[in-house]
Order: C-alpha cells, then sequence, then structure tokens
C-alpha cells in the first residue's frame, strides 16, 4: 500500500453541555491509503459525524493530529487551508437541505467555481459544470432546474458533483445514501465506487448500515461512544466481528439472506 | 372470505379480522378531477399473522394503511373497494385498529407526560381504574420502571423508549389491528432488534393482526408471513414470505439485486435505473415498464393481469404466465 493521504493520530473532539466538557471523540487514530474507501460504523452518539466535521476542519474543538498529504489540517495557515478546501470535501446525508433551493442547479455549481476562482466567465464555468454533471451521469440540461424539481438520487448527484468540480480528491461522505431508496443507493454507492476506482478519490464513508460497509469499504472502523473498538479490513470485521460490541451490531441487521433460511 | 368464528374464546390463527377487498384511494386536486394514487389493492389480515407491505417511498404503501383507519389528508379520499371486519369487532378508529408510526417524537406531544397521553387514549371502561392499567401496559411492553416512565416527558426518553411509549399507547384500545408503519426505520439496528422482537411478543400475547409497512427487505423477511410488494399505487407480488427467495416480478427482483447484502458476494450491486412515477404521473399499461428490462410493446399499453398460483400472485406480462408456481 502506498503513503497514507490521511492519518489520524489521537484526535480528540470535545463539546460544552452546560459547564462541563463531553468529548464526544475520545483519541481515535487511524489512516485511509491513497485510493481507498475506509468506512466508518456505529449508532447515533457514537461521535461518527463529529469525527468527520474534525477532519475536514470544521469542528474547532478538535486536538490531535489529522495529517493530510503531510500537513496538518488543524494547525494549517488560512491560505494552506485554502487549498485543502479544494482537495478534501463533504457530501452530506439530506441532498435537498444542502442545495440552495433559490439556485439552479448550474448556479449552484457556477458559484462553486467562483469562489475557488476556478473559472474566469460564464462560459467557462457553464462548460466545466456540463462536464461534471456528466462525470456524475446526469444530462447537462439538469443546469436549468432547481433542486426541488429533482429527485433524492439525482440531487445527491449533483452534491458529488459540486464536490468534485472543485478538484476534490478526497471526499468525507456523512451518510450519503440513508435518505434514498435502495433502487437509487445502489446507483449512487456505484457511482462512488467509479469515481474511486477511476479517478482515484479516496474517502472516508459515514454509516450506519453495515451490510453498505461491505460493499463499499476497504477497511472498516467500528466506534461505540467516541472510541474505536474494532479495525480492520471491512470484509473480514463482518466475516468475524471480534470486539462484542461488533458482534451485537452484525447479529442485529435484519438480513434477508439469514432469515428466510431460519424460516425455511 | 369471511372470519369463521368469532365467539370470544375461540382464536382461530387463520382467523381474518380485517379483508379488505379492490381498495382504492383517489387524490382530488381539484373539483371534478380525480388521480389514482392506490387502486386494486386486496389484504387479509389474519390474527396472530403479520403481513409485511414493501416498497420504495412513493409507492402508496403508506397511504394504504392511512385509508384502513381513516387517516388520509383532507383532498383523498377511500372511494374503492371495502374494508370488512371480522363479526364483533369494534371499528371504530382506535379501538379495532390502531397505528404506531415512524418517528415517535413526532407523534407525542413534547408538553404532556407520557402518563397523561396514554391516559387521554384509554378507552372509557378503563377510566376508572386508569392506574393499573397504565402500569400494565407499560409493563407489556417492557418498561420495568413504569412509575418513573409514567411521569416522564417525551424528550427524557431515547428513541426505543419513545417508541415502546407509542405502542403501550396503540394497545391501549386493545385493538385487533395493528398498523406498524415504518415503525424502526428511525432507530439504531440494536434498538431496532429490540423493538421487532417485543413487536412479536406483543403478537403472540394479543393475537394481533399486524400490517407491517417498511421498505427494508431484511425486517420483512424477519417479521412477516405474508408479503405485498407495491409499485405506484399497486400490488404487483405477493405471497407468503419465502417468495423473496424466488420473486418473479422484474421490480422485486430489481430490489433484491440493489440490497447490499451482508453474506455471498460483496461486489458491485445492480440498482434499478430511473426511479418511482410521481403522483398522477403512472405510466399507462404496466406502472413498471419504463424502468423494466423486460418490458414489451404489451406492456406499454396494457395493464398486466393478476396471475395468482396456490397464493403467489404475480401482475406481468412477460412472468407469470402460470409456469412458475
Amino acid at each position: 500500500m502506498s503513503t497514507p493521504l490521511l492519518t489520524v493520530d489521537n484526535l480528540r473532539v470535545t463539546y460544552r453541555v452546560g459547564r462541563r466538557r463531553v468529548a464526544a471523540v475520545k483519541g481515535v487514530s487511524f489512516s485511509v491509503a491513497r485510493g481507498q474507501c475506509l468506512g466508518i460504523v456505529g449508532e447515533s452518539g457514537s461521535g461518527k459525524s463529529s469525527l468527520a466535521r474534525a477532519i475536514l476542519a470544521l469542528e474547532p474543538a478538535a486536538t490531535g493530529q489529522v495529517i493530510f498529504a503531510g500537513e496538518d489540517v488543524l494547525k494549517m495557515s488560512r491560505a494552506a487551508r485554502q487549498v485543502f478546501r479544494r482537495r478534501a470535501q463533504m457530501v452530506f446525508q439530506d441532498p435537498l437541505g444542502s442545495l440552495n433551493p433559490r439556485l439552479k442547479i448550474g448556479a449552484a455549481l457556477a458559484e462553486v467555481l467562483r469562489v475557488h476562482g476556478l473559472a474566469r466567465n460564464r462560459r467557462e464555468a457553464a462548460a466545466q459544470t456540463a462536464a461534471w454533471l456528466a462525470t456524475v451521469g446526469l444530462d447537462a440540461e439538469y443546469a436549468t432546474r432547481f433542486p426541488h424539481e429533482l429527485s433524492g438520487g439525482q440531487r445527491q448527484r449533483v452534491n458529488l458533483a459540486r464536490a468534485l468540480c472543485v478538484g476534490a480528491e478526497f471526499l468525507v461522505a456523512d451518510e450519503p445514501v440513508s435518505a434514498l431508496d435502495v433502487s437509487v443507493q445502489a446507483q449512487i454507492l456505484n457511482l462512488l465506487k467509479t469515481l474511486q476506482t477511476e479517478r482515484g478519490i479516496t474517502w472516508v464513508l459515514i454509516g450506519h448500515d453495515l451490510a453498505v460497509m461491505r460493499h463499499m469499504a476497504d477497511e472498516l472502523v467500528v466506534m461505540q461512544a467516541g472510541e474505536v473498538v474494532e479495525h480492520g479490513r471491512a470484509v473480514d470485521i463482518l466475516a468475524s466481528p471480534q470486539h462484542p460490541y461488533t458482534r451485537e451490531l452484525v447479529a442485529a441487521v435484519p438480513d434477508v439472506d439469514r432469515a428466510l433460511q431460519c424460516r425455511a | 372470505m369471511t372470519a369463521t368464528d368469532s365467539s370470544t374464546g375461540v382464536k382461530d390463527a387463520a382467523e381474518i379480522v380485517l379483508a379488505v377487498s379492490g381498495l382504492g384511494v383517489g387524490y382530488y386536486p381539484r373539483v371534478g378531477e380525480r388521480w389514482d394514487v392506490v387502486a386494486e389493492v386486496n389484504l387479509n389480515l389474519r390474527a396472530g399473522r403479520t403481513v409485511a407491505l414493501v416498497g420504495e417511498s412513493g409507492c402508496g404503501k403508506s397511504i394504504t394503511a392511512a385509508a384502513l383507519g381513516g387517516l388520509l389528508p383532507r383532498n383523498m379520499q377511500r372511494d374503492r373497494g371495502e374494508l370488512r371486519w371480522a363479526a364483533g369487532v369494534d371499528a371504530r378508529p382506535g379501538r379495532g385498529l390502531a397505528y404506531v408510526f415512524q418517528d415517535p417524537g413526532e407523534c407525542l406531544n413534547p408538553v404532556f407526560t407520557i402518563g397523561n397521553q396514554i391516559r387521554e387514549v384509554l378507552p372509557p371502561e378503563d377510566v376508572p381504574d386508569a392506574s393499573a392499567r397504565l402500569t400494565s401496559l407499560l409493563r407489556t411492553v417492557g418498561f420495568t420502571e413504569s412509575e418513573r416512565v409514567l411521569a416522564s416527558y417525551p424528550h427524557q426518553l431515547s428513541g426505543g423508549m419513545q417508541q415502546r411509549a407509542m405502542l403501550a399507547m396503540a394497545l391501549a384500545g386493545r385493538p385487533r389491528v395493528l398498523v406498524a408503519d415504518e415503525p424502526t426505520t428511525a432507530l439504531d439496528v440494536t434498538v431496532q432488534a429490540k423493538i421487532l422482537q417485543l413487536l412479536g411478543q406483543l403478537q403472540r400475547q394479543e393475537n394481533l393482526a399486524i400490517l407491517l409497512i417498511t421498505h427494508n427487505l431484511g425486517v420483512v423477511a424477519e417479521m412477516a408471513d405474508e408479503v405485498h410488494v407495491m409499485y405506484a399505487g399497486r400490488i404487483v407480488e405477493s405471497g407468503p414470505v419465502a417468495l423473496l427467495r424466488n420473486p418473479q416480478h422484474p421490480y422485486v427482483q430489481g430490489l433484491l439485486r440493489a440490497l447490499p447484502r451482508l453474506h455471498g458476494e460483496a461486489g458491485r450491486l445492480v440498482g434499478i435505473p430511473g426511479t418511482v412515477p410521481p403522483l398522477g404521473r403512472r405510466p399507462a399499461g404496466c406502472g413498471f415498464h419504463p424502468r423494466c428490462a423486460l418490458g414489451r410493446e404489451i406492456c406499454r399499453t396494457q395493464e398486466p393481469p393478476w396471475r395468482e398460483n396456490q397464493g403467489h400472485g404475480v401482475a406481468c406480462w412477460t412472468r407469470g404466465a402460470g409456469s412458475w408456481a
């Protein structure tokens, strides 16, 4: 394996609750190799979203180290962070909530390109927008639509285009398919996989669905109450979970094959 | 089709508590205009059995559920088909049939205690001895500290506890049919497993007929005796839950291929191209034909007939010609 693109070392995230400080992430360490997908699973409150935000320097109260391509994300200068923001992007769960309802898709993407100084004029922006929409499997005419005119899957494609259009090589996707129906979920997961294999995108997939992880993640981190309880190759962990909590999680997943077998 | 024995005490496991036949729901956007939301739904809800209604969002499964208890929005009406209750069942809302929904936090009133909210729905005969009934209801749904829970406000309970409280409320009217509309979708998997287990236990204790609405085929396989798959407002395949091992309808096959699995090959998933048609834009012929790999000319123009063989029914021009049983 190549040198890791991202190394997280002893990362802590704390929040103030009244007068107390509560740790949401309690000293977590792992690394992600270039072109790989790292899955992070855990139940609500396990700290997985705090961790995701901290990796992208969106969590000011984070301590520890987040080394991205040799630089500590938590201690970057403004200028360095501006570059980092282009290379590392986030995709959220609710594809509608993360799009401006009053901007057409084309305008939303053009705005991102303009903010990052990647398009000099409207024509350039339009050309790039069309190219990125094609990359995520949308026709160029979608640029003239509003978010509410799109289906959930199409919106999530737009969000991916927006993340990628600034030249991102690293994506953190926080429950990117949880709000989607299974037939559409499969389309988006396949798109993510294609981006990984064909464009070399490295990514961290945050989720709660172990079956999705098994299909998508190369490595898997299992979190419980802010700590990593198990870490290893995703297929191995799911085939023979070692930690009691992981075992409980795996056993709790309603599984078509297992259930039909038991009932036969 | 009719219930055989309604005398109290005799509990035929296969007694049909509620028979739904030819159910249709119309949406009335303007005076004189009607759109089909749900059509031709036939269900037999039997005591002690679980029927699952599956499909993606927008397929009409929640509308079907709402139609059974008269919970349709104002601009929709159950205007086709009929609901036939077994003799002796109190068909009034909240008595014969009760609901649990997806988001217990949304269903509970934040400014009243759990105790007050359950007390409010107690039937008149239980009112004189309300506190004993409340305690017993809470015990039924697995609470040990009933006093504390009764005095709690919804925000003081976790999602799983809130759903238990909702179940207690649903059981207050001693329903014969429980409609559970995505009851565990908002919960973590470990909590989901406990709630599903509780549902099964309550079903055995109370001999409940459960209509389980879900999009999760894993939950269906674990819980249901019978499964009905809906697409664009109609049932496209139905039968004993074992049909999921070898489904016939291309939509049901597609759903299973798209489903990430915990066992077997962990390769690429196969999605179903396209999306569910929005309300009022159901394609002519078979509603699934624009997304179907087996689509033929006839699928575009004529609605497929319902063919049934030994309790397993399919609506498809290509499949289900009788040879598959």
